[in-house]
């Protein structure tokens, strides 16, 4: 089933050429992530999940296979502006204030941040950091630095949202607290979103469905489809069918 | 901070009595005969000389402000070249290595005979000045956070994007950090450039023509001179990035790896682009000479020098002297060079058995660094004299310091947890160097060693010019004064390449034991 504005990636295949050997990254990876909807994939270190997404951004391109963004290319999609982007770290720019961070898709993308100063903003109040918006990286906590790398990835009103391990740095109460707000952003938003994470309980938390993977070669092993209503109330953590759903996941992750 | 404070104060207590004893071993004429004369007669006799000053210093000056801004300036644009273009990096490599290792002494003659007034002296500095910016220019934008330049190519922003609004920005401490170095080097590169041909004023003319009357108090005033002049430059740019970086450091450490440079796939391809990366600095020096127009008699090409060290009648006479030189300037080299080397890692690595021996010996370390060499030297040959003891001491006082720093630098950089692994079991302090400190720091000494072999044949050939009348350096002084021009070039070509090919050794043998241990270079 094709969406023309989801994310699909068909038969995805990539491999590495390092020092003579090759290794095979991804085999035949097939994902379609319907328009609005939210995907997880989850896997062990090098599974290949964040090759999924460096592919699915065009940072890296795919051997045999299609992949496509919003019925788009990839780098089509992110020229349109229609992607937005987070990653581990928050990776902003230590040199630029929080606001001068969250216009840089806009400045890549060739608008006038000035123009669009309204919604820089919002952005900046929808992740609940009004105040700091003259503050640099270095002055702020690791959660802010992270919600300033959310703002960033949403201030183009992305209809589809990547995110790579965006709070793999933080602890674990913080990280809870960031994943009831991302929840209550991509509502807002509407956007389709795609995370790849560590976290089993991020993901069940978070997603529609929860992509597995397996490493040597990459491949997806299961797709598990997440049943709770939305939106999810942070008491979801402790309900027990809760812990069932992602005990089920950790069985099929660790090879059951 | 407390430790801080008190480490500046044990400085500024060591300086006071390094004076102190200064003058009182002045004052009694202890050393060759008057040679180091006391701090007070040295200040008087910079008062008494005051007239000369102005125009000397003014004269440097300007050279070196000139050549330090042409350098840079040539240096950064070809550093965003490379930083972009990995082939144009390759293809330059010839051009690069011999920029950083060419002696400059050895082309100060040459520049002298080709180009006129202040050009010999704004091209040296600006030679000087251009591999360190360069290679800083190159190391910042490519060492810029990974994640942050994903980030604006997966908003499809071109290769242009990326660099002007993350990889330049974040190459600023690194372009800081490289002029700062550069600094006195412009200092060194115009003074030398004065001892090697003419002008009425600069502090290297001054300098050469006091040397031979005997008058201590003045030579040392002219070092002390000229040690100021650089270390102000140095600090200038210290004070300008510690302002500018203040609140603006990394904040995570970048934990992606970057994508490998792409091997190139023939080995057809791989000997093309070496072979122009061999035969480009020759090919530019054939095309400045023919471009210069000066006259064949006194600018050679390089088949002007082949000719005359191979085909010409005389050729064997050439080869000999040349040969006799290297039989002289050669091994005290290396013998400097392993002894300056070998004297910096044991101090390096006991740096971490003795952090406060460090803190008060640092000062004095990094002011003889941006003391210039020529200052140096006038200065040794009052106090050693004129013999071989000179130049081993000249070469291991110019290996030493720059090692030094390298490795203190790079030992630092140690983590913290990987040193307290061995403490954590019980381990002593000794195995905590054997275990850690040692290996951890051997890409830092290979760093040191690449840094460390031009400038020793550069302390030699001083030296020798200057002083002891042997070797290579003293041929070129000598072949200026028969108008050998044949030897000149010949001189130059081959400093020139024996020292390109010493520093290709060290870097082969480094790929080679460190890709053993499993360990990358360190730049």
């Amino acid at each position: 089933m094709t969406q023309p504005d989801g994310i699909t990636l068909s038969g995805v295949s990539k491999t590495f050429t390092g020092r003579g050997k090759v290794v095979e990254a991804l085999r035949d990876v097939t994902l379609s992530c319907p328009a609005g909807s939210f995907t997880s994939i989850i896997g062990p270190s090098g599974c290949g999940k964040s090759t999924v997404m460096r592919i699915a951004l065009g940072l890296e391109t795919a051997n045999s296979g299609a992949v496509r963004i919003a019925g788009e290319a990839p780098l089509d999609a992110a020229k349109d502006g229609v992607t937005g982007v987070a990653f581990q770290d928050a990776a902003l720019l230590p040199w630029r204030s929080v606001k001068r961070n969250v216009e840089v898709p806009l400045e890549v993308l060739g608008r006038k941040p000035a123009r669009e100063r309204d919604q820089v903003q919002a952005m900046i109040e929808l992740v609940g950091l009004s105040g700091y918006e003259n503050s640099l990286p270095g002055e702020l906590s690791g959660g802010m630095r992270q919600r300033v790398a959310i703002a960033r990835a949403l201030v183009t009103h992305p209809q589809v949202l990547f995110m790579d391990e965006p709070f793999g740095a933080l602890d674990q109460i913080l990280r809870r607290q960031m994943n009831v707000e991302l929840q209550r952003i991509w509502a807002d938003t509407g956007s389709t979103a795609l995370l790849v994470t560590h976290g089993i309980d991020e993901a069940v938390f978070l997603s529609d469905r929860v992509v597995v993977m397996h490493a040597d070669p990459g491949r997806i092993v299961d797709i598990v489809d997440v049943p709770f209503d939305r939106p999810r109330d942070p008491s979801l953590f402790s309900d027990l069918v809760f812990h069932e759903v992602c005990d089920n996941i950790a069985e099929v992750l660790h090879g059951g | 901070m407390a430790g801080e404070g008190a480490g500046r104060h044990a400085g500024l207590r060591n300086a006071v009595i390094l004076l102190l004893v200064w003058e009182l071993v002045g004052q009694l004429g202890i050393v060759a005969g008057g040679a180091l004369p006391p701090p007070s007669d040295i200040l008087i006799r910079l008062w008494q000389d005051r007239a000369d000053y102005p125009r000397h210093i003014g004269a440097t000056l300007w050279a070196s402000a000139l050549g330090f801004v042409i350098g840079n300036v040539v240096a950064i644009a070809g550093g965003i070249l490379f930083a972009m273009s990995p082939l144009m990096l390759r293809l330059f490599r010839g051009i690069n290595i011999a920029a950083f290792a060419l002696p400059p002494i050895a082309i100060a003659p040459i520049l002298a005979l080709t180009l006129s007034g202040m050009a010999p002296r704004i091209t040296l500095a600006a030679l000087g000045v251009y591999f360190v910016t360069m290679t800083a220019t190159v190391i910042g934008i490519s060492q810029a956070d990974s994640r942050a330049q994903d980030v604006i190519r997966a908003y499809g922003g071109t290769r242009w994007k990326v660099l002007r609004l993350v990889q330049l920005r974040s190459a600023v401490p690194s372009i800081l950090a490289g002029l700062r170095v550069a600094a006195p080097n412009a200092v060194l590169g115009a003074i030398l450039a004065e001892f090697g041909g003419g002008g009425r004023w600069g502090l290297g003319t001054y300098l050469l023509g006091s040397l031979g009357r005997a008058e201590p108090d003045r030579l040392w005033g002219i070092g002390l001179v000229a040690t100021v002049i650089a270390g102000l430059s140095y600090a200038g740019f210290a004070v300008l990035s510690h302002r500018m970086l203040g609140a603006t450091k990394a904040v995570t450490l970048n934990t992606a790896v970057p994508a490998g440079q792409p091997r190139p796939g023939h080995v057809a391809e791989r000997i093309a682009v070496a072979l122009v990366a061999i035969t480009l600095p020759f090919t530019i020096w054939w095309a400045l000479i023919r471009l210069s127009g000066a006259p064949a008699m006194i600018a050679k090409t390089p088949v002007d020098v082949f000719t005359y060290l191979f085909l010409s009648p005389a050729s064997s006479t050439a080869q000999a002297k040349l040969l006799a030189a290297l039989g002289q300037t050669l091994p005290i080299t290396f013998a400097g060079m392993a002894a300056g080397l070998g004297f910096a890692f044991l101090l390096a690595i006991g740096t971490k058995l003795s952090p406060r021996a460090t803190q008060a010996f640092m000062p004095i370390a990094l002011v003889t660094q941006t003391m210039p060499l020529v200052a140096l030297t006038p200065l040794l040959v009052l106090i050693l004299g004129r013999g071989t003891s000179l130049t081993l001491w000249i070469t291991i006082s110019v290996t030493f310091f720059p090692a030094f720093v390298t490795l203190a630098q790079g030992i630092s950089l140690v983590p913290r947890s990987a040193e307290e692994l061995p403490r954590v079991y019980g381990g002593s302090r000794w195995q905590e160097l054997r275990l850690v400190t040692i290996p951890a720091s051997l890409p830092y000494l290979f760093a040191a060693t690449r840094l460390t072999v031009p400038r020793a044949l550069l302390g030699v050939m001083i030296a020798e010019w200057l002083a002891t009348g042997r070797g290579i350096g003293n041929l070129l002084n000598q072949s200026r004064g028969y108008l050998d021009y044949g030897m000149i070039w010949s001189v130059a070509a081959v400093s020139v390449i024996l020292s390109v090919v010493f520093f290709q050794i060290v870097v082969v043998v480094e790929r080679r034991v460190l890709a053993r241990l499993g360990m990358t270079t360190s730049e």
